[in-house]
Order: C-alpha cells, then structure tokens, then sequence
C-alpha cells in the first residue's frame, strides 16, 4: 500500500511551508489565538457531547482561557456536571479555497467559574478589553464567568499535521 | 498628523475638492453657494472622516452593533428603536473625542469671531439631495458658546444620526444605517432681525407659478422651532409679483402690518432664483437678515419624486422629535380641555338610564356611543400619543445635560406620580387585606373560579358572601370599586361584566399581600427630588425655569399615558353596556343566537333593535389568531431574545392573556404573556413571577409597573404569544432579555439513541 501525499500539500507555496517551520508552536498558536476571537466551547454530560461558539479571552502565557456564559443555557448547566472541556480555535473561515492553510488548535481544560471574590475584575477585563461589546453581558448577575486551565493544545495545519503544546501552568 | 487634520477640518469658503462623501450634503451646497459670491455666514466643516475616526477609536460600532444587531429593523417597533437610539446617544456623549480631533476643531475655531455664538449642524452623506430631504432629521445645535460646548454640540450632532427618526425614515427608504456618515458644520450664528425660509416652488404642487416666502422676527428657530407663526407671501415664481400675504402670530411687533417689505422680497426672489440656477433645480433656502445683509443659511432642492405631499413619511417621523413650544401647547390642550371632557364624558355615560329606553331609542344610542368611541380614539391618536414624547423629551434632555452612566437614569424623576391604575390598585389591595383577615371569607372567594358567569349563579353566590360574617361590608365595598374603578373594557369586553373573575384574582392578591410598594415609592419620590435638583443646578440659573418646564411636561405626559387608556377604555365600556343590553333584549326575544357582539357586529344589533320584522340575527365567534403550537413539529424555539425590560430572573409555567377569560386562568406564580400590558390589566401583575411582552420598549407599561414591582420583563418578543402556549415552562431573563423554554436536557437524545439499539 502506498503512502499517499495529504491532499493539496502540492498546492501550498514554498515560501509559506517554510516560514511556517521557521516559527515556534506557541508562536504560531499565539497567532492563531489572537487572530480569532470566537472558539468552539465543546462540553459534555450524562454521556452528551454539545458544542457552543463563544467569545474568548486569552492569558498571555495561553495558560488560561476565559470566557461567559447566561447561567439559563445548556452549556452552563453541562459545566456545572462536568468541567473537562474543549476548545476549539480554528481560521477556516479564512481559507475556504485552500484546506492547507486551515490551521485550528485544540485547547484541552478544566473550567472553573469565577467566583465573585477571587480576581473576578481581573478575568472580567481579560475578556471585556477583547470583547469591549460584553462589558454590559458580564456584569448582568444571570452570567457566568468561566475561566479554562488549559492542560494542552493540539495544534493541525496542512490537515494532518499534528503537533502537542503544553502550557506552563500556574497553580490555581 | 498634519495631512490628517487637513482632512478633518475644512474651510467653507474652500471650495476646492469639495467632494459630497467627504463634506456631506449641507456643506457642499453652502460651499457651492459661496462660489458663487453668496452671503453665507463664515464656518468650517468637520469631515465625515473625523466621525469615522471618533466611531473607530471609541468603539461605537460594537455599541451599534449590539443595539440594532439583535433583531431586523424592519421587525423594531418605534419604541424599540427609540430606546436603542436612546443607549446610542447616552454612549456617543460619553464616549471621548480623540485628542487630534479636538485639536483641530480648536484650532479651527479660532479662525471664527469669538464674540458670536455658533451653530453646528448635520451635513449627512445623502442629507438635502434631490430625491431625500432628511431636513430636520437630524439634529442643529444653535447658540453654542465655547470649546467645549461645540465638541458637546457635534457629538450630540454626530449621535443624531442614529436618531429614531432618521433611523425609521433610513429604513424606510431601505437605505443602511451602517454605511451611513455624518459631517459638521459649524458656522457663525446671524443676529437676525428678521429670518425666515422660502421656497422657489410651491412644495405642494411644483407645477404651479408660486414661490413661497415666510418670515418672522428674530432668528429662524423662531419658525422651525415653532414659537412663532410666520408672516407668509405667495409670489409669482416668474415675475416674483406679490399674490398673497397671510399675516402671522407674533409675540410683540403688531403684525397687521407686513414683516418684509417689497423691496425685501424683490430680494428674496432674485436670491431664490441665484439659487436655483445653481442648483438646476427649485431649491429652499433658509435666510437670515441683520443690518440690512441677507445670508444664506442652508439651502437644499425641494425633494423631487413626492408629488403627493402626503407621501412624504418623513413629515410623520419628524412628529417623532416634536419642539418644546408644540409639547407645551399639547400638553395645556390634553390637561386643560380633552382629559377633563373625557372623564365628564364617561361619567356622563354611566350616569345615563339606558334600560328604560325603547329598542329604537337603544339602537341610537348604541351608534352613537359608537361614534363617541371612534372620535375619542381620534383623538387619542392624534393628540394624546404626540403627548407621550414629553417623557422622551425629558430624557433626552437629562442626558444631554448630565450624561449618566444609566441612560434611564431619568425615569427616577417620574417616581411617585399618581395615576388612575395606581388608585384602582390600591383599592384592590385593600380589598384583599379585607379577604386576608377573613378566613371564612377567603374560602368562600376560592370557590370563585368556577361560579358560571350568568347572572343567576353570580346572584346566588353573592347571597352566599353575604351570608357569611363581614361578608355584607365586603360586598358592598366591592361593588362600590366594581362602580369607580372596573367600569372599563379590555379588549372588547367589559371588565365589570365579569366580577367573578375579579373576586378570584383578589381572593389570590390575598395570598401576596404585602406593604412594600409603599417603602419604594418613599425612596422613590426622595431620589427623584434629589435627580431634580441635580438637573436644575446643572442647567444652571439662566435656564432652570426651562428645566422646571422640561420636567413638568415629562411628568405631565407620563401621568396622563397612563390615565387616558384607562378613561378611554370607560367610553368603551359605556358603549359594550349598551351594546350587550340591546343584545341580551333580543336574545330574550330569541332575534339573536350565536356568540355576545362585539364592535364589528354592532351594526346588527342595531338594524335588528330598529326592524323587529328583520330574521334572527346569527353572531358566528370570532377566530383567534392561531397559536404555534410547537410541541409537535420539528422546529421549536428554545431561546427567544427581547429587550431586557425589568431585571431579575424568574421561571414557571406561561399563561398567555388575550382577554378577561384569561384574567380567571391566571395563577399566582405564573409568567404573563401577552401582546402588551395595559392600564386596563394591570391588576393583574402583582401575581406574575415574570412579564414577556410582544410590544417593545422601556417606557411602555408593562416595562414600568414591572420595574415598579421588581418583576423581570423581557419585551420586544415579535412572536410571543404566537409560539408560547399555556403551561410551557419558561425562564425569564430580565437582566439580558432573554426567555428560554424548559430546562436544558437530553430527553431527545436519549430517546432517539436508545429507539435504535
């Protein structure tokens, strides 16, 4: 059986493959993080996977997502039986001729809720400088702040290739 | 920096590049007047790019975005839009105007004479083109004194553009708001000994050799603003030969003699005529004379393609913005005359021996109760609505003047105002306290959910209350607030024709009672004294009778939105009571089958009472709108999104009220859904846990009492009491505007996996 090459690989130009190994995996997963401020929240519960868009908020150290949630949705309620989660970050919108330049990350993580007392103004600015539209959605009482400790990111470019980054984590 | 700023600020005698995308339409037609050696007062434009600049750095877009964003605006209702346009402005005067902004408008002042106040106006992309005319739409700020009160005038001038009523003529006319722009123009104001406007066509039929003048003394706010009625010449466009004069209205000079002379207008006439040959086309032209030099103000071509005048929607949206002087006149004109007349006229009503009448005399007074009815509903539309804008009005002005970080800050103001609605529930409560110390009596008002709405069973059941201890007092209470307060219609029918449904809701407030409401309309009435001293010392004493004025009006105008339904609805009342006794006459007479009339099939009634010879009169019922009943079918909504109204969070089972048989359903606890709260209903909100509304808007009724209450409201739901149903299980978001159905499960998930393994 042979190996076939991934689909499109011929059509990607020289120059962008090669900028692309010149930079580092956190570089480029910090391009791509800031290049989208929405992601695909991916929760589960009872055996039910259910998948939401939301807008997010990154620590520089992309240790850290944060994002906000009406307390009346599924997705707050599936967080509430479980906090493993997924997130998902991706520019396909912006290559939809050319799947080899479809880059998406995988951010894997537990969320917390952001309790009032313990740095709530801070994970709030976090998301509101990015989403400044929200400043009036997160200080409504019926939403919830959800910060996500992310484990690890599997990054994807060129469609097969896959690649782990772990974060340096800072306890709490 | 500098090629910035070149393109910010530019000269109105500059008339180079002069492109209408960079100066919009006002500033370009001044410039092209000035080309040609027309007296037009000295100024500057600030170009749309500094409006784009502003939008970019303060991050207004998302604000617009978020406001107009949450649902078409074809599906906004007036109020909405208002309330968006409202949270638009408050953020436009709030946010900050950049540093290289501000520079350059300074530095352009001080090519203008200090000493004279300064007008800034519109100059919109697509303002005073030949098929548009958005005159008056947008907003001229005069009399403005200072640095910093002109960066104040152009961000209220730039803010303007998302006005109601620009926004409603916008979507009128399917044009974007999202592309639209917005330039300034800033000019040295005119101290006019005499102004006026004039048109080169007559505007109602440009055929006709007419050109108009109208002129009064002082500045042209004189006439646009409405505080005078101008003096008023009809001229042969061609010869500019005087037709006609019509005197004006004017405050001190006697004006039986004219304000202009004929040498006034020969000049009037050669200008219009400058202009029109500039324009190729019949222009308008506002004028300003001082020491004898005439200028031009602004000019523009007379709007083309509406050859009938009443095509014109933007004479209805300008009614959107009405002047002070109009609101104080309305309101001295409703307060003074028509509420008064009106509350005669249903005593009147009611007082009237109808019983006794014969069944021709019946029939005349069902038609003419009918025609009371409709001129009153006139009424109510043309002078009674306009009348509400003197709350908007109020807010407008409170923010304009304070900018406060909450946009309905000034609803404090109105807090403790007395309406009808608020006696009437005050009755009740106390009715209630009545049936809350009687516990015989709470029992024996249990039973009056199910007491069969014919006269006999309410008689026999009345006998039962009176039979009971305290029962006698409470009855003839009851009936006296039956009397004073319930004889008034809700949606066709007549609240004091279904007095069991009344006893059951007071038998539940019962249950609810509690003195809270009174505590909050104490703080209520102390903030709003605090709010008020606020607002005068920050207009400070030169215009704090103008503020006193502004607040008067405003609570004037709300009081009186609130009492002329419930007055309204008495006439209607009077005229369901005759109805339903010429109705009931021929039923007795078995000349009547069917469901009991309404409006529509009052004129049967009537041929019936007048023609005893007529066949049987069949009244078919009247077919609801059909509900969306979405539990069957595949697509269901799961959240709907509305206006956040009143905050809180509340869930439980929805009840959907379309009419009095509804009031008997409702449950304590429930939500209520339903087309729009009205005065007429409003008992009934104190046993909702929540109000979803189809009508949208902060200052409508529900929003408020809701408020009041401290119940969440979400309005604004086009669709609600089409897709939700009785007993549906709701959670309502009053904080975000949002009602969600159910609570989130899998139910579906489980039950399609599990059918296949």
């Amino acid at each position: 059986m042979t190996e076939e090459p991934a689909l499109g690989a011929d059509f990607v130009s020289e120059d962008i493959l090669s900028q692309e190994h010149e930079e580092s995996l956190p570089l480029r997963i910090r391009q791509l993080v800031n290049s989208q401020p929405f992601a695909v929240l991916c929760t589960h519960g009872n055996q039910h996977p259910y998948g939401s868009v939301v807008a997010f908020s990154m620590t520089e150290d992309l240790a850290v997502a944060v994002f906000a949630t009406p307390v009346t949705t599924r997705k707050f309620q599936l967080l509430s039986q479980s906090d493993r989660v997924a997130l998902l970050i991706d520019n396909r919108c912006q290559h939809l001729d050319n799947m080899m330049h479809v880059e998406a990350v995988t951010a894997t993580g537990q969320a917390k809720r952001v309790e009032e007392e313990k740095n709530h103004e801070y994970w709030k600015r976090l998301l509101t400088t990015r989403h400044e539209y929200l400043s009036s959605f997160v200080q409504s009482p019926t939403v919830a702040l959800f910060r996500i400790q992310i484990a690890r990111y599997f990054h994807v470019m060129r469609f097969q290739e896959v690649r782990q980054w772990t974060p340096k984590n800072k306890p709490g | 920096m500098d090629s910035q700023k070149q393109t910010w600020i530019i000269s109105l005698g500059d008339t180079s590049g002069f492109d209408v995308n960079v100066v919009g339409g006002k500033a370009a037609s001044l410039a092209k007047m000035i080309s040609i050696g027309i007296c037009v007062p000295p100024g500057f434009c600030l170009a749309v790019s500094a409006y784009r600049q502003f939008l970019a750095s303060s991050n207004l877009s998302a604000v617009i975005q978020m406001e107009l964003g949450k649902k078409p605006l074809s599906k906004m209702r007036w109020e909405e839009i208002w309330d968006a346009a409202l949270r638009i402005r408050s953020a436009f005067l709030r946010a900050p105007v950049p540093p290289e902004i501000v520079k350059a408008v300074n530095e352009a002042l001080l090519h203008l004479n200090p000493q004279h106040p300064l007008v800034v106006r519109s100059s919109g992309l697509g303002e005073d083109s030949i098929n548009r005319s958005f005159a008056g739409l947008h907003e001229s700020i005069i009399n403005v004194q200072g640095k910093k009160s002109v960066l104040r005038a152009i961000q209220t001038v730039w803010a303007s553009l998302w006005s109601d009523a620009a926004l409603l003529y916008r979507r009128e006319l399917s044009l974007d708001p999202l592309q639209s722009g917005m330039a300034i123009v800033v000019q040295e104001m005119v101290s006019a000994q005499k102004s006026g406007v004039a048109f080169s066509r007559d505007p109602r039929n440009q055929s006709l050799d007419r050109e108009i003048v109208e002129a009064v003394p002082g500045p042209c706010s004189n006439l646009v603003d409405g505080f005078l009625e101008p003096d008023r010449w009809i001229l042969k466009h061609s010869s500019g030969e005087i037709i006609e004069w019509h005197a004006g209205k004017r405050n001190t000079a006697p004006d039986d003699i004219p304000l202009l002379s004929e040498h006034d207008l020969r000049r009037l006439h050669a200008k219009l005529g400058q202009v029109e040959e500039l324009f190729e086309r019949p222009p308008d032209i506002e004028w300003a004379e001082q020491d004898g030099k005439l200028s031009v103000l602004q000019a523009r071509s007379i709007t083309s393609g509406l050859p009938d005048p009443q095509a014109d929607e933007r004479r209805w949206y300008l009614t959107l913005r009405p002047k002070f002087a109009q609101l104080r006149q309305l309101a001295e004109k409703v307060s003074g005359r028509l509420i008064p007349e009106l509350e005669r006229l249903g005593k009147q009503l009611a007082e009237e021996d109808i019983e006794s009448q014969d069944d021709h005399c019946l029939a005349d007074c069902i038609n003419a109760r009918l025609s009371t009815l409709k001129y009153w509903r006139e009424v109510y539309k043309k002078e009674f609505i306009p009348l509400a804008h003197g709350v908007r009005y109020l807010g407008a002005y409170y923010n304009d003047t304070l900018q406060p970080k909450d946009p309905y800050e000034f609803l404090f103001l109105l807090d403790g105002i007395d309406f009808l609605a608020t006696h009437r529930n005050t009755a009740l409560q106390k009715l209630a306290q009545q049936v809350q110390q009687n516990c015989s009596l709470r029992k024996k008002l249990n039973e009056s959910a199910t007491i069969c709405h014919s006269m006999t069973s309410w008689n026999n059941y009345k006998k039962e209350i009176a039979s009971i201890q305290g029962g006698p007092e409470f009855l003839a209470a009851f009936e006296q607030f039956l009397v004073t307060f319930m004889d008034i219609a809700y949606n066709g029918e007549r609240l004091a024709g279904q007095p069991s449904s009344l006893l059951y809701l007071i038998y539940q407030l019962a249950a609810t009672s509690n003195n809270e409401p009174a505590t909050q309309k104490k703080n209520g009435k102390a903030k709003a004294q605090m709010l008020e001293q606020l607002l005068i010392k920050a207009v400070g004493r030169r215009r704090e009778q103008e503020a006193k004025e502004v607040i008067a009006i405003g609570r004037l105008s709300w009081r009186l939105r609130d009492d002329d339904n419930i007055l309204l609805g008495r006439i209607e009342s009077q005229f369901l009571r005759a109805l339903l006794l010429g109705a009931d006459r021929l039923r007795a007479a078995g000349r009547l089958t069917g469901k009991p009339p309404v409006e529509k099939s009052a004129a049967l009634v009537v041929q019936a009472l007048q023609d005893s010879t007529l066949a049987p009169v069949h009244l078919d019922e009247h077919e609801p709108e059909p509900t969306q009943r979405h539990s069957q079918t595949a697509d269901k909504p799961r959240q709907l999104i509305g206006q956040p109204a009143s905050p809180g969070l509340a869930d439980g089972s929805a009840r959907v009220v379309n009419g009095v048989k509804d009031f008997l359903n409702f449950q304590r606890g429930e939500i209520l859904v339903c087309e729009s709260i009205q005065p007429t209903m409003t008992q009934l909100v104190p046993l909702a846990s929540a109000i979803v509304e189809r009508r949208g808007g902060m200052l409508i009724h529900g929003a408020i009492i809701a408020r009041e209450l401290g119940i969440p409201c979400v309005n604004g739901i086009s669709n609600a009491t089409n897709v939700i149903c009785d007993g549906d299980y709701l959670s309502v978001d009053g904080h975000l505007g949002i009602v969600t159905f159910g609570i989130p499960d899998f139910e579906l998930e489980d039950h399609v996996f599990s059918q296949k393994k």
